[in-house]
């Protein structure tokens, strides 16, 4: 009896429930949501048919794989992502500049460690500057960074302790790109350790710490494995990375940079998908795009390249005369260079800022080689107006020399480089066509350094340099030379090495004295207003565009591929900015 | 053979080899350093990148690792350091020379142990082979092959392998993976193009030797009397007829090593990614590294002279009318 009420309540409830309306749903608040990070796994093998580094104490080194292979382990103070927007590292907050521009206010962030827990402080960047790199015993490479014109004197910027995370760097000049050229890229040494070394360059150059990296504790996204030289540099996920603690990052548990001795053997690695990434050559780049499981990225890069004209007195007396050196830029195709030679992948370069620095402008720059400003009759008229041609009876133009010889011209160039090789038999087809005969000479670099740029007065007692003064030549009499160049997109203004008078690198003999100036003034306090700084750069590109002390060819763009499980790439000039960030993709 | 004879001839052999190695340290040292060419020459590619006056930077480089002095005195203070053991600092791989050739060695031995194993051992096989079957279909085949293995140049076979069994097949890794453990059969796996690559033009050459050899030999009176004796073929060839023709082999396949420690395993080193000691010479000369040229300069010299005096010994052993009393 009990067992049958039970079932008829059951039975009745059921009734009920199915006849009823559902009650409503009591909303609950959703879980606070969670940001997905991807999964850390895998090893990424980036590969590379470069050269190795020299040394993972940086401070050592003058080479940009070195420089590379350490900042893997320690970040600098900021870096820039592909639009050039500025993103804090070991900065806390942005760099305070004084309203005259002579004042760094720099802050780092309080939760650094080196790898035994010290704390980082702004002690150890103080060190780093005053005791190490302005050091005469150390010999930094590249102290100029750090270093002013005062009153004729080269002087160090004075730096100088806050408080524990702060400390302030003083210039007596100003100079708006010094924060792009030395203060983002700032990275210490931990004072308590280099501190044993100091004065010692014996011991410094090979202490362990720094050999091995053994110091970066918490700095940056991997730590120092191994190091095989010529063969592989690998460093492994850094758990205590100061930027992923809140994302997880970096990705990958391993990161190896695999050294190849030909291209062809790492095209092959790409291909058997033994390596994840590499870059490729513009011939290659069809091939790859069309393989499934590979991408490829075409990207602008900070290099140019270009056909250096001799304005010292051992080149063609011609190519002292403006027009002349116009006449030779109006008569190289820019176009098809970039199609032919370079296979597509490039764009014609007026002059030295590539176009996606903010500084770049075509306004008012003569384009020579390109459009209307391509054309070989016109430069046989502007040869013949500088005296070095003959109107024939039937109005053609014949080129020669004031003496009514040929015109042979000497370009010269370094040996183990196709491209090299295609831009010089180039310029010779293009030249021979207006009757200029361009004879070439292929060297090994060493040679082209000493014999072709190195120069001195003749008769002097100076010792050989790249810039000896206006009277200075080479040991080798030269008229053309092809070169490949950089320019930093963000402070152009170090490329004043090549193109003012004294620049330290101005091998070519190349002087304009506004151009001078100018680069000055890129330097100063004016510029501290980015608008007039543009309108310099603006004037600068004008005039060296119209000087064609060089013709400038082209800005090459580059090609990297990815095995296309590798996601989280940013492709830009700067692809590598947030390689903490790169992971793979579930397959 | 008188055993104080040899002793006597292995004790002069060895000053030699001092005093060559003496000079050998001077000629190399002088070259590398009166040469135009500096350590620091290298930096300007990345001066221009950097756009940093390059004087300055060179200045301070050649400061750095003493560079500046004198030759003489560089040299001195060289050959001082020697004395003491210190082979010296690489500029361009920030370690102790002594420190990279010990890292490295390993790399290249193998390679080259194992390419000389396969060359010989394949070679004068198919050599006397070849001799003993002379104008049958496979005498032809192994000349045709030899002849073909000695046309290609190591660099074409090794990228054409890659491209195959790397590649295509995806029986092999495209590169040589230094993390494998020396002695696995991984490791062995992963050299098997390699030792292929470098191993197939010599063996080519030896196998051309030991036939030309081994003929020679069985035209002579004591294989007749051998023959004559009644002794089986197989004993004839293999105690009578090889002992005699291997002699002139081994001082080519000596001759060999020496060429391959010299430089001849590098394109192999490089085509593969292994990090023997022939990238590691290649780009201390491009580096103009001299503490490490030297170093590799005098090893390889101290291979052939070394590899000669082994010779010399094993021919009074394979030969016993040989004597250097």
């Amino acid at each position: 009896m009990k067992r049958l009420a039970i079932l008829i309540i059951v039975f009745i409830a059921l009734l009920t429930s199915c006849a009823a309306p559902q009650p409503a749903p009591i909303p609950r608040p959703e879980p606070p949501a969670q940001k997905a990070y991807p999964e850390v796994k895998g090893v990424f093998i980036e590969g590379t048919s470069g050269g190795d580094a020299e040394t993972l104490n940086w401070l050592l080194a003058a080479d940009a794989t070195s420089f590379s292979y350490a900042g893997q382990c320690i970040d600098s103070l900021a870096t820039y992502d592909n639009d050039w927007n500025v993103h804090l590292r070991h900065l806390a907050k942005p760099v305070e500049i004084s309203d005259d521009g002579l004042v760094y206010t720099i802050t780092i962030r309080d939760d650094l460690k080196w790898t035994d827990g010290t704390p980082v402080t702004a002690e150890d960047y103080v060190y780093t500057l005053k005791n190490l790199m302005f050091s005469d015993w150390l010999n930094y490479t590249y102290q100029t960074d750090w270093q002013e014109e005062v009153e004729g004197e080269t002087v160090f910027v004075e730096v100088e302790l806050v408080d524990e995370t702060t400390f302030v760097i003083r210039r007596q000049t100003a100079d708006p790109e010094f924060i792009d050229n030395a203060i983002y890229s700032l990275t210490p040494y931990p004072k308590h350790i280099a501190i044993k070394y100091e004065g010692d360059l014996e011991a410094f150059t090979e202490a362990e710490e720094f050999n091995n990296l053994t110091y970066t504790g918490s700095l940056g996204p991997y730590r120092f494995k191994e190091w095989i030289r010529n063969d592989k540099y690998v460093v492994e996920r850094n758990p205590d990375f100061y930027l992923g603690q809140l994302t997880g990052a970096p990705y990958f548990t391993e990161y190896v940079t695999k050294l190849f001795g030909t291209s062809a053997a790492m095209l092959a690695a790409l291909e058997a998908g033994d390596i994840h990434h590499c870059g490729i050559e513009p011939e290659q780049v069809a091939k790859f795009k069309q393989m499934e499981g590979i991408k490829v990225y075409t990207v602008p890069t900070r290099a140019y390249d270009l056909i250096v004209y001799n304005l010292r007195p051992n080149g063609w007396e011609g190519l002292q005369n403006k027009a002349v050196r116009q006449a030779l830029s109006m008569s190289i195709d820019k176009q098809t260079f970039i199609d032919q030679i370079r296979y597509g992948f490039a764009d014609p370069a007026f002059s030295f800022i590539p176009m996606p620095s903010p500084w770049y402008t075509e306004e008012g720059v003569s384009k020579f080689g390109i459009g209307d400003l391509y054309d070989k009759e016109k430069a046989k008229e502007m040869l013949l107006e500088a005296g070095y041609g003959t109107r024939e009876g039937d109005g053609s133009i014949s080129i020669h020399d004031k003496d009514g010889q040929p015109i042979k011209l000497t370009l010269v160039t370094t040996t183990g480089s196709k491209l090299t090789e295609d831009i010089t038999l180039f310029v010779k087809q293009e030249l021979g066509e207006i009757g200029i005969e361009v004879d070439f000479k292929l060297m090994p670099w060493p040679t082209q350094l000493r014999q072709y740029m190195m120069n001195k007065v003749p008769g002097s007692d100076q010792e050989p340099n790249y810039n000896n003064g206006p009277d200075a030549v080479s040991e080798e009499p030269w008229d053309m030379m092809v070169l490949a160049f950089n320019t930093h997109p963000i402070a152009p203004s170090g490329s004043r090495v090549f193109f003012i008078t004294d620049g330290g690198l101005n091998f070519w003999g190349y002087s304009n004295e506004r151009v001078d100036e100018l680069f000055t003034g890129v330097r100063s306090k004016e510029a501290i207003d980015p608008e007039v700084r543009k309108q310099m750069y603006a004037e600068i590109s004008q005039l060296i565009a119209e000087d064609q002390p060089a013709d400038f060819l082209s800005f090459p763009r580059s090609n990297s591929a990815f095995q296309a499980n590798v996601e989280g790439i940013d492709p830009g000039m700067r692809m590598g900015w947030n390689y903490h960030k790169w992971y793979f993709a579930e397959p | 053979m008188k055993r104080g004879g040899l002793q006597n001839y292995i004790i002069r052999r060895l000053f030699y080899a001092f005093l060559i190695a003496f000079g050998v340290v001077t000629i190399t040292f002088i070259l590398l350093r009166i040469g135009p060419s500096s350590p620091a020459d290298k930096y300007l590619a990345n001066i221009s990148a950097r756009t940093q006056d390059p004087s300055q930077v060179i200045e301070a480089v050649e400061s750095r690792y003493g560079l500046d002095k004198p030759i003489y005195e560089q040299y001195f203070n060289y050959l001082v350091n020697l004395a003491r053991g210190d082979w010296g600092w690489s500029f361009s791989t920030s370690m102790p020379v002594i420190e990279l050739i010990k890292r490295h060695w390993i790399y290249s031995f193998q390679l080259i142990l194992l390419s000389m194993l396969f060359a010989s051992s394949l070679g004068i096989l198919i050599g006397i082979y070849s001799a003993v079957k002379q104008y049958t279909r496979t005498d032809y085949i192994a000349t045709f092959f030899s002849f073909i293995g000695i046309s290609i140049p190591n660099f074409w076979l090794g990228i054409m392998l890659i491209l195959v069994f790397s590649v295509q097949l995806g029986w092999f890794k495209t590169y040589y993976d230094t993390g494998l453990p020396m002695f696995s059969l991984a490791n062995l796996k992963a050299l098997i193009l390699p030792v292929i690559t470098l191993g197939t033009g010599m063996m080519a050459g030896y196998t051309r030797y030991a036939r030309s050899s081994t003929l020679d030999n069985l035209r002579k009176d004591f294989v007749k009397t051998a023959r004559a004796k009644g002794l089986p073929e197989h004993v004839v060839i293999g105690k009578h007829v090889l002992r005699n023709a291997i002699l002139p082999i081994i001082t080519i396949i000596m001759f060999d090593l020496a060429g391959v420690v010299f430089g001849g395993a590098y394109l192999t080193e490089i085509i593969f990614g292994i990090p023997g000691l022939g990238r590691v010479s290649f780009n201390a000369i491009f580096a103009n590294d001299y503490p490490v040229v030297i170093t590799i300069t005098l090893i390889g010299a101290m291979v052939v002279l070394l590899t000669n005096l082994a010779t010399d010994i094993v021919y009074t052993w394979l030969d016993p009318r040989i004597r250097y009393d």
